[in-house]
């Protein structure tokens, strides 16, 4: 067995991990809250993907749909990030200890890390390219990059809680 | 449910239920591109509802949007559903007596005859609901595809 930190040990056997993981409602009310802000966070952004791409919504500026977005991706974000860690607390050490998990981690990174970049330096010159039916090779990488972190970090995500490895 | 159980026996024996239950991976394998096609459609409902409700590219007609957002939708959904159906032939007895199962089945059902008649009719038309119209189709269609979702997670909990 390998070495578990001790905070991750804390929290695994906190009062608060406890309730969470031996309740009979918390833990699926959790879960599902969860599943939901996924679909409306990846579900909304994936379609800004697609427009980055030039596969969907051509006729609308890419700013316009960025701007609309956003707000209900965040929103979902938050509510997916605050039960997300709420799950984490319940089942630390199987979680710590997840290649699954890990991997689900690198991928949230990354998907950040992208859209940071998109945010403050791809985004810049948007108004060349905000009318493009297809945009740009910097922001066509910027949207498979992020269909394709999302879609790993939904993968990784799942197989952590199938305890598949 | 009893005159639909043959149906369920029949799905329950098949080959293709047979070989998921053989297997460690497929069931995950084929329940996440379950998850992954049913996050597509639900944003893209989504977007369409918050467009009814006029709360989302107003300046675009809504009969624009649908057809933006049409291809992605119709092929999503038909991933969810062969992939659904993959999964349910590998537990078709275990859904056979459960009670989200059953639930999810009727809200599905009820979303899919919903969206394809009165919402359809809307969306596709091209002219604009009444604001009070539009946001009722938009809330029923935000609480059956809702159901479909939390009856699917209640069969892997209950």
């Amino acid at each position: 067995m390998q070495e578990v930190p001790a905070v991750i040990q804390w929290m695994q056997n906190s009062d608060f991990g406890t309730g969470i993981r031996e309740s009979v409602w918390t833990f699926p009310v959790v879960e599902t809250t969860h599943v939901l802000a996924l679909a409306i966070s990846v579900g909304v952004l994936i379609w800004f993907d697609l427009r980055l791409l030039g596969w969907g919504m051509k006729h609308q500026p890419i700013s316009q749909i960025h701007k609309q977005i956003m707000p209900y991706a965040m929103f979902g974000f938050i509510i997916m990030f605050i039960t997300g860690v709420l799950l984490f607390w319940s089942e630390a050490e199987k979680c710590y200890l997840s290649g699954f998990f890990r991997a689900k981690v690198l991928f949230l990174f990354l998907a950040g890390f992208n859209a940071i970049i998109f945010e403050f330096k791809t985004k810049k010159t948007i108004e060349e390219w905000d009318k493009y039916p297809i945009p740009p090779a910097k922001a066509r990488i910027a949207g498979w990059l992020s269909i394709l972190s999302w879609a790993a970090v939904i993968i990784a995500g799942r197989a952590t809680a199938y305890n598949l490895f | 449910m009893h005159y639909l159980l043959p149906f369920f026996k029949w799905s329950d024996s098949m080959w293709m239920g047979e070989t998921i239950r053989g297997s460690r991976l497929y069931f995950p394998i084929i329940e996440t591109f379950h998850l992954l096609a049913l996050t597509l459609l639900f944003g893209a409902i989504l977007m369409l509802n918050l467009r009814l409700c006029g709360l989302f590219m107003k300046n675009l007609p809504i009969q624009q949007v649908t057809r933006d957002l049409a291809p992605w939708t119709i092929w999503s959904l038909v991933v969810i559903l062969a992939s659904g159906y993959m999964l349910f032939t590998s537990e078709a007895m275990k859904c056979y007596a459960s009670v989200p199962f059953q639930v999810k089945m009727l809200f599905l059902f009820t979303a899919i005859a919903f969206h394809f008649t009165v919402y359809r009719k809307v969306t596709r038309s091209d002219r604009e609901p009444k604001r009070v119209w539009g946001v009722t189709l938009a809330v029923i269609s935000v609480l059956l595809w809702l159901g479909v979702g939390l009856g699917g997670r209640g069969i892997g909990f209950l």
